[in-house]
C-alpha cells in the first residue's frame, strides 16, 4: 500500500509531527513558564499576551504538520477487507 | 435592568426571525437523493467541506454557555478562568492526531456516532451502550446550559418579566426553543450548519467592536487590569482568602493545567463535537480545520477578557449585586451598559443564536447515539434507514424537552453541577473511543469495569467537593496527594489503571475478546464522493496518511 512505500521517510515525518504538536501542547500545559506578570506587553501582563500569542503559534504548527502528512489520494486495494480476522 | 429595552428587543427579535427562516430553508440546502437516511438528517449528508466545517465546528464547540460562563469566572476569580483559553489552544493538536482516524473508520463503516464505533471495534454491546448512555447523559445538561445562557441574555434585555409562574416567566424561552426544535426536526444537521454562518459572523462582529470600543470608554486596558487587580486582591467573606489574582498562583497551577488538559481530551469525545467531525466530506478537512479553528480560540480569549471589562463598569457591579451576585449576567450587562441599544441587540442576538446552534447539534448528536446504539442495536435490529431517521427525529425532540425541563424546573445550580459532572463522565469514554482508535489491547469487559470505576469515583468526588458556598459540587478540582487536580483527569487515570490491570487478569483467565468489525485499512480510508457511508465495499476507496 502506498503509505508504506517508504517507511523510513514516513516515520521521520511522523517524528517531526509528534515533536511539533507536543511543543504546541506543552507550551500552554506547563503553567509555571507563563503564569507571571512581567514582562508586560503594553498594559497586558505576560500571562495574557503569552497565551494569546500561543494561539497563532499552535495554528501555524498544525498547518506545518498538515502539509507534512498531506498526500495525494491514491487508489487502494479494496480486497484488503477480508472477513473474520481476529486480532 | 428588568424593564424592556425596545430597540434592543426589536433587533434581537428580527435576528431570531431571520435565523428561523434560514433554519427552515436549510432543509433544501444541498438536497439529498434520500433525505430519510440518517447520514442525511444526522450528518448533513457527510458532505461538508473545509469552509462549512469551519463554521459548523466553530459554532458547535464554542457554545454560548462558554461565552457566558468563562467571562463570569474571570469576573469572579480572575486568571483561573483563563484555563478555557489554554484548553482551546491545546485541543487542536490533539484533534489533529486522532480525529482523522475516527472520521475514516466512521466513513468506512457507516458509523454516525462514537457509541457505534466502540460497539463495532470492541465487539461489545455493553460497552457501546455505556458510551452512548454517557454521551446522552452528559449532553442533556449541556443543552440545558445553553438555555441558561439564553436566559441570562433575556433577563438583562428585560424579556420574560418577574412573574412567579415558571411558564409565564419563561414563555419567550420556550417559544424560541420550540421553533428551533421544529426546524431541527425537519432539516437535521443542515439547519445548525447553515445558521452557524450567522452565529459566527455576529460573534466575530460583536467581539471586534467590543474590543475596539469598550476599553476606550473605560479609560484603557491599563485601567481595566488595575480595577480587576484591586478587586481580586480583596478578601472574600465566603472563603477568607482573596477572590483571585491576575496570574495563576503556584497553588492553583496544577488545577489550571489539569482542567485545561482534561477539557481538551474530553472535547472531541463529546457527541456534538464528534458529529461535527463525522459530517466532514474528506479526511483532510479535519486537519485543515485543526489549523484554522484556533481563530475561535482568539475570540474565546477576548470574550474571557470581557469579565475584566465588566468589573471596570460600576453599573455592572451594582446590577450583579442586585441580582444576588449572579456573575453569569456580567457580559449581557456589559453590553447593555456600554453599547448603544441597537448594537446591544446585535450582541445579544449573537449570544442567543450562539446558544441555538450548539443546542441543535447536541440534540442531533444524542439522537444519533440513541438511534444506532439503543434503537437499532437492542429494539429493532432490522430497522430501515427511514425508520432510523424517524426515530432520530423524535429522539432529538425528546432531548430538547428533557433539557427544557432541566433548565426551567430545576435549580440553575443543579444544571451547572450536572454539566460539571458531564465533563467528568464524558472523559471516561476516552479509553474505549480514542485508545480504541489505535489498539484493541484493552479487554472489553475490563474497559466496562474501568469506565464504571471512573464514573463512580468522579461522581462521588465531585459530590464531596465543597466550594463557592456550596457543600457539594462546589468545584471541578479536588486535592489528590496534595495537588488540586481536575476530578475528570484523576478519574481517567483510575479508569485506565483498572482497565489495564483487569485486561491482564482476564487474558490470563482466557476471557474472549470481542469480534472486531473494523480493519486496519479503515482507519486511514479516505473515500471519494459525498454520499459514502454505505459500507466497506463501496467503490472508489483511497488511503491517506495514518
Amino acid at each position: 500500500m502506498a503509505q508504506h512505500a517508504r517507511p523510513g521517510k514516513s516515520s521521520a515525518k511522523w517524528g517531526v509531527v509528534t515533536v511539533l504538536l507536543t511543543v504546541a501542547i506543552v507550551g500552554v500545559l506547563w503553567v509555571p513558564i507563563y503564569s507571571r506578570s512581567l514582562p508586560k506587553l503594553g498594559p497586558f501582563p505576560f500571562f495574557y499576551w503569552y497565551q494569546f500569542a500561543w494561539v497563532p503559534v499552535t495554528s501555524v504548527l498544525c498547518w506545518i504538520c498538515y502539509l507534512l502528512v498531506m498526500r495525494k489520494r491514491t487508489p487502494y486495494a479494496g480486497s484488503a477487507h477480508g472477513g473474520g480476522a481476529r486480532k | 435592568m428588568s424593564h424592556l429595552n425596545t430597540v434592543t428587543f426589536v433587533i434581537l427579535l428580527a435576528s431570531f426571525l431571520i435565523v428561523t427562516l434560514i433554519g427552515f430553508a436549510s432543509a433544501r440546502w444541498r438536497p439529498a437523493e434520500d433525505p430519510m437516511h440518517l447520514n442525511e438528517w444526522g450528518l448533513g449528508g457527510r458532505g461538508f467541506g473545509t469552509f462549512v466545517s469551519w463554521f459548523l465546528l466553530g459554532g458547535d464547540i464554542y457554545t454560548a454557555y462558554t461565552f457566558i460562563a468563562v467571562p463570569a469566572l474571570v469576573y469572579a476569580t480572575g486568571a483561573a478562568g483563563f484555563y478555557a483559553l489554554s484548553y482551546t489552544i491545546m485541543v487542536f493538536p490533539i484533534v489533529f492526531i486522532f480525529a482523522p482516524r475516527l472520521w475514516s473508520v466512521a466513513r468506512a463503516r457507516g458509523y454516525v456516532s462514537p457509541g457505534e464505533f466502540v460497539r463495532g471495534r470492541h465487539g461489545s454491546q455493553g460497552l457501546g451502550l455505556a458510551v452512548a448512555a454517557t454521551g446522552i447523559l452528559a449532553t442533556m445538561p449541556y443543552i440545558a446550559l445553553q438555555l441558561v445562557g439564553i436566559e441570562s441574555v433575556l433577563t438583562v434585555v428585560g424579556i420574560g418579566g418577574t412573574s412567579s409562574n415558571v411558564f409565564v416567566r419563561d414563555l419567550p424561552l420556550i417559544i424560541g426553543f420550540s421553533v428551533m426544535a421544529a426546524y431541527t426536526y425537519l432539516a437535521g444537521l443542515r439547519a445548525p450548519a447553515l445558521i452557524a454562518f450567522v452565529k459566527d459572523g455576529l460573534i466575530y462582529l460583536t467581539v471586534i467592536v467590543a474590543i475596539l470600543y469598550i476599553p476606550g470608554r473605560l479609560g484603557g486596558w491599563g485601567r481595566i487590569f488595575d480595577t480587576a487587580s484591586a478587586h481580586l486582591a480583596k478578601t472574600s467573606p465566603a472563603t477568607g482568602k482573596p477572590y483571585g489574582s491576575l496570574v495563576v498562583m503556584p497553588a492553583g497551577q496544577w488545577a489550571y493545567a489539569t482542567l485545561a488538559l482534561g477539557s481538551a481530551l474530553a472535547l472531541f469525545v463529546y457527541p456534538h463535537a464528534a458529529t461535527g467531525v463525522l459530517a466532514a466530506k474528506r479526511r483532510d478537512v479535519i486537519r485543515r480545520n485543526a489549523a484554522m479553528l484556533p481563530a475561535y480560540s482568539l475570540v474565546l480569549g477576548l470574550i474571557a477578557l470581557f469579565g475584566y471589562m465588566a468589573r471596570a463598569v460600576p453599573a455592572v457591579n451594582t446590577d450583579i449585586k442586585a441580582a444576588g451576585g449572579n456573575a453569569q449576567l456580567s457580559v449581557p450587562l456589559l453590553f447593555a451598559h456600554m453599547f448603544p441599544s441597537w448594537f446591544a441587540g446585535v450582541a445579544d442576538a449573537a449570544f442567543v443564536i450562539g446558544a441555538l446552534v450548539p443546542a441543535a447539534v447536541m440534540s442531533i448528536a444524542a439522537a444519533n447515539l440513541f438511534t444506532r446504539t439503543v434503537y437499532k442495536e437492542l429494539l429493532k435490529p432490522n430497522a430501515t434507514a427511514a425508520q432510523e431517521t424517524r426515530v432520530a427525529r423524535v429522539a432529538s425532540l425528546l432531548m430538547k424537552v428533557g433539557a427544557l425541563g432541566f433548565a426551567l424546573e430545576l435549580d440553575k445550580t443543579f444544571s451547572i453541577n450536572l454539566q460539571l459532572l458531564g465533563g467528568i463522565w464524558i472523559l471516561q469514554t476516552f479509553p474505549s473511543v480514542v485508545v480504541g482508535l489505535y489498539t484493541r489491547w484493552f479487554q472489553r469487559i475490563a474497559l466496562i469495569i474501568g469506565w464504571a470505576a471512573g464514573m463512580a469515583y468522579g461522581t462521588v468526588e465531585a459530590y464531596l467537593t465543597p466550594g463557592g458556598g456550596q457543600a457539594h459540587f462546589g468545584a471541578s478540582a479536588a486535592p489528590v496527594f496534595g495537588h488540586v487536580t481536575y476530578i475528570a483527569v484523576t478519574a481517567l487515570v483510575i479508569n485506565l489503571a483498572v482497565s489495564a490491570v483487569l485486561t491482564v487478569v482476564f487474558r490470563r483467565f482466557g476471557l474472549q475478546d470481542g469480534y472486531d468489525d473494523t480493519r486496519p485499512a479503515d482507519y486511514v480510508a479516505d473515500p471519494v464522493g459525498t454520499r459514502a457511508g454505505s459500507g466497506p465495499r463501496a467503490s472508489g476507496y483511497t488511503t491517506a496518511a495514518r
